[in-house]
């Protein structure tokens, strides 16, 4: 069954190395997201995958096929892999009718004109644009190119399914809708999938597993309950999801919990985390805005960590409350359902709820501007 | 009629059917893809060193190529740079370039300023004029000039009537520069107005909110913005006026002045017997200052930016109230257009309607339709008519179709020598006509088993020499067209099993034949005007409109030529206006 093996995937342009050393296997089935920031090297794994790229070692196998292998000097055409692939513009020849445009790939196939007819038509069925076949790419809306690119990237039973951001070019109601849609048919027809997203909603909403990436190298490759609750490095924990990012220094340990001195206002906090650290070591506690609590100052809430803040904006945004608050220089980020919170205010979270990263968070000229208050 | 065929069992939902995956077959390891992209890196190879190696050879060699038992020798490079007075032709050539180029940016900075950032009456119209010399050759502004500002020339008799005398001498170098620079202006106006229109104009709202004034701003803010396209507009005439012969051939030879392309064609045309390794070493020697100037041009401007004429989304800029200069301006644009085109092209349009032509006698008492006679009755006459509309047909299909190829392998392909294919369609860009000629000349005595002599003096060898001499405006005109169609759309194509090949003829054809067109029309229009290439390379019996128009002009057959040149405008304007109605209706459709 098509299980798609990578390996030590690399690809260079001179003296940029764009991939370092991916390695990764995708399950027969599965819908396998690769999630990152732009430049992360997530399109370009995907081109690799589809040969639109050739990489410049490493080698990837598809059940048994081998696509592309640096060492032996294998090396498979796109047009001789027998994939499926939605793009991003979604690629409709624009001068040919959408059934022409389905028609294509299964002419090259040297199918017949009778079956041609039946699975063009089950084709277009499947993503409920039938009636539509006459027409040309142009006389359709956004979503409905984007269904028939999906269409002409399935007629032909391809072994996979790559899809290169096809739902970003659609507003935000209908991607929306558009996801859970594509999420159903994937789960239908069961075909291995492998999806290029920057979007993390899109990743955590739609993925049997995500691949994280960010500078040429996979942070972390794991299913999204995973990706986002235990994120493997403040990489990961900042991209997916927003976080607060403390500096500190472990006072002490006692099993999973660890004290750690917060730089920002100089107070102790309790974490619970899984990680081996020792006492006077620097550390980065790493905590979601809807996993920190804020209450009034001096009221009663059961909690182990707590801080003393000030607020110093709040924003209304529908669903929830969100307060800028002031934590030392630091600004902290919380979202919450109180209302109309003002002045002296305190902070409250669990220590399960926060995360514990030894490594330092550096962050961008940008950030520390924004983030940082006199 | 059969009353059953077998129908395959039909695709159930849960056991999708199973197709055969595309093969290609590649004996050898090389398919039909890497065929076809070594095929055209091969032709257009041997297309450009075809003329150039012969030279190389023939600057070191004592005697003509074709004759036996040559001896290596740098004789003729001594000889070019002591007792041939290469020197002064250097000299020479170097004075009207660099005058031409001034004189040129003079023109044509204030007036794509003018045009493009000013309220001007009757903007556009400017706009469109400057269009002029796509249509008629400088071999025909030529002639139009010497009609009338010539010694004896129609405006030049009538202002010596009126003044006593002419301040002015055509046959000098500045002569010569000033009609070049009347042509190439157009040039510079071109690069200049759409560096302008593409210019963000904010930036002047920007300086304007600051509180300058029209006249600070352009002078603070625009003007220093045209720093690069005049730059590079320099080079570009700098470039084509050290290899232009039309106006160096017809004012500086009766009065013994000699420019690099001028000293070739009376070295190897008109001496009795030519020094071919004197000629060899000067071609050389010429290609090399061409060749860099090239290099240094594009060196100036980086890859893509190549194209910059034709690229831009125009933004609607805001324009410029000047008050009392808008009227200098029109003034002085009017009467670049009046005097240096205008006039000059309506009198040779004018003189193929008469037998007299001099201020001294009415010509209207002279008006005839004879010379058009004399130009149909001689069948060689108009034979070179008929030749003219050959080389430029059937090579604007050829050459389009190469220049096609040739990007679609340069980039749109993942080809090895993909760069080399692109360098290889652009460097006839940097060979004079003059050389290129001769260069085939040569290769044509040079091929092996007098495969050459097959070529030589036929339609074919114009249409391969006219054709390289085209095909570096073909490839920049079909590059950043097919560059507009996304590259997603091929890689949908082979994603879903088509070849290189089929990509292109299944997916890309279509959709490239606007561009294959555009590239047609232009190709169609340069290959009519050129002929320096067929000064060497024609027979009596391959003589196109422009070596005929040579011909007669050097017979003093004034009006013979005028009816020629005319011909020749009427055609070009008759085949751009067809074109482009042409492609509007295919556009509505």
């Amino acid at each position: 069954m098509p299980e798609l093996a990578v390996k030590n995937l690399k690809k260079q342009f001179g003296d940029n190395t764009v991939l370092h050393d991916n390695t990764f296997t995708i399950e027969d089935g599965e819908f396998f997201t690769l999630l990152g920031p732009s430049g992360c090297g997530k399109s370009t794994t995907l081109n690799c995958i589809a040969g639109l790229e050739r990489p410049t070692g490493g080698s990837i196998t598809v059940d048994g096929t081998t696509f592309v292998d640096q060492e032996k000097g294998v090396f498979l055409q796109p047009e001789e892999r027998n994939l499926g692939m939605v793009f991003q513009s979604y690629a409709l020849w624009p001068h040919m009718t959408i059934a022409k445009n389905l028609a294509l790939p299964l002419n090259i196939r040297k199918v017949d004109k009778a079956q041609q007819k039946t699975l063009i038509h089950d084709a277009l069925d499947k993503v409920g644009l039938a009636d539509l076949s006459g027409r040309y790419p142009h006389q359709l809306s956004g979503g409905q190119q984007q269904r028939v690119a999906l269409a002409r990237a399935l007629v032909y039973s391809p072994t996979m399914l790559l899809l290169d951001e096809p739902l970003s070019n659609l507003d935000a109601k209908l991607r929306e809708q558009a996801r859970a849609w594509l999420k159903r048919l994937q789960t239908d027809l069961g075909i291995t999938t492998v999806y290029v997203t920057h979007d993390q909603d899109e990743a955590l909403a739609l993925s049997d597993r995500i691949a994280v990436m960010s500078g040429g190298h996979m942070m972390q490759v794991a299913d999204p309950h995973s990706i986002y609750e235990r994120p493997a490095t403040p990489e990961v924990a900042a991209f997916v999801g927003r976080c607060n990012f403390f500096q500190g220094k472990v006072e002490q340990s006692s099993g999973n919990v660890h004290t750690v001195r917060l730089e920002a206002n100089g107070e102790a906090v309790h974490v619970d985390a899984d990680l081996d650290v020792a006492p006077g070591q620097g550390v980065t506690v790493a905590i979601r805005p809807e996993r920190l609590e804020v209450v009034p100052a001096g009221s009663e809430v059961a909690g182990t960590n707590r801080l003393d803040t000030e607020v110093l904006t709040s924003s209304y945004v529908g669903s929830h409350y969100e307060y800028d608050v002031r934590l030392g220089h630091q600004v902290v980020q919380v979202e919450s359902q109180r209302p109309g919170l003002s002045g002296r205010v305190q902070l409250v979270f669990e220590p399960a709820g926060a995360l514990l990263y030894a490594e330092k968070v550096e962050l961008s000229a940008e950030e520390r501007d924004l983030l940082t208050v006199s | 009629m059969a009353t059953l065929t077998e129908t395959p069992p039909p695709a159930s939902h849960d056991q999708p059917p199973e197709f055969r995956t595309p093969r290609y077959r590649r004996p050898l390891g090389i398919g039909r893809d890497q065929l076809t992209m070594y095929g055209v890196l091969a032709v257009l190879a041997i297309l450009v060193l075809a003329p150039v190696v012969p030279t190389l050879i023939q600057s070191v060699i004592d005697r003509p190529l074709y004759e036996d038992g040559g001896v290596l020798t740098l004789e003729g490079y001594r000889a070019l740079f002591t007792d041939s007075g290469f020197g002064e032709v250097i000299w020479n050539t170097l004075l009207f370039a660099a005058l031409t180029t001034v004189l040129s940016i003079v023109i044509a900075v204030p007036m794509a300023v003018v045009v493009v950032r000013t309220r001007l009456p009757g903007g556009r119209l400017v706009a469109l004029a400057m269009q002029w010399p796509f249509f008629i050759s400088s071999l025909i502004l030529g002639f139009g000039w010497i009609l009338m500002y010539g010694p004896a020339g129609f405006i030049s008799v009538q202002f010596e009537q009126a003044f006593g005398g002419v301040p002015w001498n055509l046959y000098s170098i500045p002569g010569m520069a000033v009609t070049e620079a009347v042509a190439l202006a157009p040039i510079a106006y071109v690069f200049c107005a759409n560096a302008l229109r593409q210019s963000d104009a904010s930036l002047e709202s920007a300086a304007q909110v600051c509180g300058a004034g029209p006249v600070r701003i352009l002078f603070q803010v625009i003007v220093p913005m045209l720093r690069p396209p005049v730059v590079y507009s320099s080079i570009l005439i700098f470039s084509m006026s050290v290899e232009t012969l039309s106006v160096p051939l017809l004012y500086g030879q009766p009065v013994g002045i000699s420019v690099f392309s001028t000293f070739l064609y009376k070295n190897g045309l008109q001496s009795v017997d030519p020094d071919y390794t004197v000629l060899g070493a000067a071609s050389v020697v010429i290609l090399l200052v061409t060749i860099s100037l090239v290099a240094l041009q594009a060196k100036l401007l980086k890859d893509a930016a190549r194209f910059v004429s034709v690229r831009g989304k125009a933004t609607r800029p805001r324009k410029l109230e000047l008050g009392w200069v808008k009227y200098v301006s029109v003034g002085f644009i009017a009467f670049y257009v009046v005097f240096g085109a205008l006039i000059p092209i309506l009198g040779l349009v004018f003189r193929s309607f008469t037998l007299i032509f001099t201020p001294l006698r009415n010509p209207f008492d002279f008006l005839t339709m004879k010379n058009y006679e004399t130009v149909f009755q001689f069948e060689s006459y108009r034979q070179s008519i008929v030749n003219s509309l050959i080389v430029a047909g059937v090579g604007s299909v050829l050459v389009s179709s190469l220049a096609v190829m040739a990007v679609m392998v340069a980039r749109r392909s993942t080809f090895r020598f993909g760069r080399a294919v692109e360098y290889l369609a652009l460097i006839p860009q940097s060979v004079p006509g003059i050389i290129i000629g001769i260069g085939f000349f040569w290769a044509f005595a040079f091929a092996p088993f007098g495969s050459g002599t097959l070529l030589q003096g036929t339609l074919g060898a114009l249409i391969i020499a006219f054709g390289l001499r085209a095909l570096p405006s073909a490839f920049g005109s079909v590059a950043p067209s097919i560059m507009q169609i996304g590259q997603e759309l091929d890689n949908a194509a082979r994603v879903s099993g088509a070849d290189w090949l089929m990509t292109f003829f299944r997916v890309l054809r279509v959709l490239v034949t606007p561009a294959f067109a555009g590239a047609l029309v232009l190709t169609f229009v340069i290959m009519l005007k050129e002929y320096s290439p067929a000064v060497f390379l024609s027979s009596a019996d391959s003589n196109i409109l422009g070596t005929t128009m040579l011909e007669l002009w050097a017979q003093g057959r004034t009006g013979s030529v005028a009816a020629l040149a005319s011909i020749q405008i009427i055609i070009t304007a008759v085949f751009v206006a067809l074109a482009g109605l042409l492609m509007k209706g295919k556009h509505h459709a």
